[in-house]
């Protein structure tokens, strides 16, 4: 019983790492309608500005922060530099350069930083909590960070007028425009934000993959997967599928024999498939009907 | 006197190679409602269209003395035009308050647009009752008072409305083209009307055009074109 609470709280610490990047996966796909996937490689990009300015003797929290910041301009001039000349392109083109951030992006650590793996330090320690072996301290950071990300982005869309804007330029552009919001603009915010979210959740879970270039890769792939169970139209059903796909991963590593470490990234594209196959829209993903 | 609220001088359109069209002339008086009669195919929507910068347009479009011709949609909204869209534009998924705050995203002053969001709720009781509700749950007519109500929300000198009464019940058509004239004449809100139902847009404008094929063929005050032989055979049907 123990092994099993154990394992679901570990799973949903990674959880919450795989619904920030679900989260952060369905906010550009609901901007511009098809996957980022070079979102794990922005996240694993800012993770190594962190560690740069840690090793430049910064304190933990304003690195963090200023690390956020930076990721957030960052993925703003992306929008702006790279896709707004092509938005009027198909979605193969996006693709396209999707795949090229993803490259340059990689080569671009790697050339910086080397393919050495690095240790990432955590700001709340390895202890374990509760004077039993439940959740280690910085398990239980990660998802504290993760909630209350969460609650901020929530606010910030539910009760802003910008989020209000930003959601109103994603449902319906041309009619957004009507109302005299800069569309463009909106679609460059939610690049920011997705960027400042990736982010957060490279350096919550860099202590526990350690920092290399190609950390965020299986990473994505659950975000990926949790996005799609939950529904590429739904952030709050991103985030609940990307939580349920670190505790399902974890536990079927742990109890189905067989499964092992091995093979848990092949749970989270069955996952993919299952989810594709029965209910195409996720679970969460809504189609809202209209009358005329 | 009729100051000239918006103009339009030898207007040309295009989708992409295709010109739709040709030397559009076309003037709203400041204060007036003008109509633009035709057929479907005729241009109506792109008229629209291209005085809002939705299309690649050539020509001269003046409006409240800014040249507006080749500006992005949101800046030529952003002088005082409201364009209620064919489809209407709803948001379907936020709740029938937040598409009134949508339409006022362009304005800042809390008060003055509680304040605003009320004075629509005056004008359509109907959509008070639905507030909290996803506005894409709502029926064709009470959306397409959703979208009159956003676009006053910007506060327009100026609406531009395609095809108001599409899809309406006779008496909800009734209704609406009512408080339209009120708002009109009230508010002094100009507006540029294109409705394939003629009568009844004869019936509200003062002033008509009428395009065919692309070209403004017919202009003139709506008394006059509403005896035209030819209108009235092809557009009135009597």
């Amino acid at each position: 019983m123990e092994l099993f609470v154990n394992q679901v709280l570990a799973g949903l610490a990674t959880g919450a790492i795989y619904a920030c990047m679900a989260l952060a996966v369905v906010m550009i796909y609901q901007a511009i309608d098809s996957l980022n996937f070079a979102q794990g490689e922005m996240a694993m990009f800012s993770t190594f500005i962190a560690w740069q300015l840690l090793q430049w003797g910064m304190p933990y929290w304003a690195a963090f922060f200023f690390t956020v910041g930076i990721s957030f301009v960052a993925g703003v001039l992306i929008e702006r530099v790279v896709f707004k000349p092509v938005q009027k392109a198909d979605i193969l083109s996006h693709i396209v350069i999707f795949i090229a951030l993803f490259a340059i992006i990689n080569s671009g650590a790697g050339y910086i930083w080397d393919f050495n793996i690095k240790p990432f330090p955590s700001p709340f320690g390895t202890r374990e909590l509760f004077g039993q072996r439940l959740i280690s301290s910085h398990d239980a950071g990660m998802i504290g960070i993760s909630i209350l990300m969460l609650i901020l982005l929530y606010l910030f869309f539910a009760y802003t007028r910008v989020g209000l804007a930003m959601r109103a330029a994603a449902a319906n552009p041309e009619s957004a425009r009507l109302a005299g919001i800069r569309v463009g603009w909106m679609l460059a915010l939610g690049w920011g934000m997705a960027a400042a979210i990736g982010a957060v959740a490279g350096m919550l879970i860099a202590p526990r993959v350690f920092l290399e270039p190609n950390m965020m890769l299986s990473i994505l792939l659950y975000g990926f997967a949790g996005a799609v169970v939950g529904g590429l139209t739904s952030p709050l059903g991103a985030v609940i599928g990307g939580v349920s796909v670190g505790v399902v991963e974890n536990l079927a590593g742990t109890f189905i024999p067989y499964v092992g470490r091995e093979l848990k990234l092949t749970i989270a594209l069955a996952l993919i498939v299952a989810v594709l196959t029965v209910k195409p829209t996720g679970l969460f993903g809504r189609t809202v009907e209209t009358r005329v | 006197m009729t100051a000239i609220l918006l103009e339009a001088k030898r207007m040309d359109a295009y989708y992409g190679p295709v010109q739709v069209l040709y030397g559009i002339d076309i003037e709203v008086v400041s204060g007036g409602i003008t109509t633009l009669l035709g057929a479907n195919g005729a241009g109506k929507t792109t008229t629209l269209r291209s005085l809002t910068g939705m299309t690649d347009t050539k020509g001269e479009i003046r409006f409240d003395g800014h040249s507006i011709a080749g500006h992005a949609t949101e800046d030529i909204v952003r002088l005082g035009i409201a364009h209620v869209p064919q489809g209407r534009g709803t948001f379907v998924r936020e709740t029938v308050e937040e598409n009134l705050q949508i339409g006022a995203m362009t304005r800042r002053g809390g008060a003055q647009i509680t304040a605003d969001v009320e004075r629509v709720y005056g004008y359509f009781p109907r959509l008070k009752e639905r507030r909290r509700q996803q506005a894409g749950t709502l029926s064709g007519g009470e959306q397409q008072m959703l979208a009159v109500g956003r676009g006053l929300m910007l506060r327009p000198k100026l609406m531009l409305l395609d095809e108001p009464s599409f899809g309406l019940a006779p008496l909800l058509v009734q209704e609406l083209f009512g408080i339209l004239r009120t708002l009109n004449r009230d508010e002094g809100v100009s507006m540029l009307i294109v409705e394939q139902n003629a009568a009844l847009a004869l019936d509200l404008a003062d002033h008509a055009y009428l395009i065919e094929t692309g070209k403004l063929v017919m202009s003139g005050p709506s008394r006059e074109l509403r005896d035209n032989e030819t209108i009235r055979r092809s557009y009135l049907g009597y």
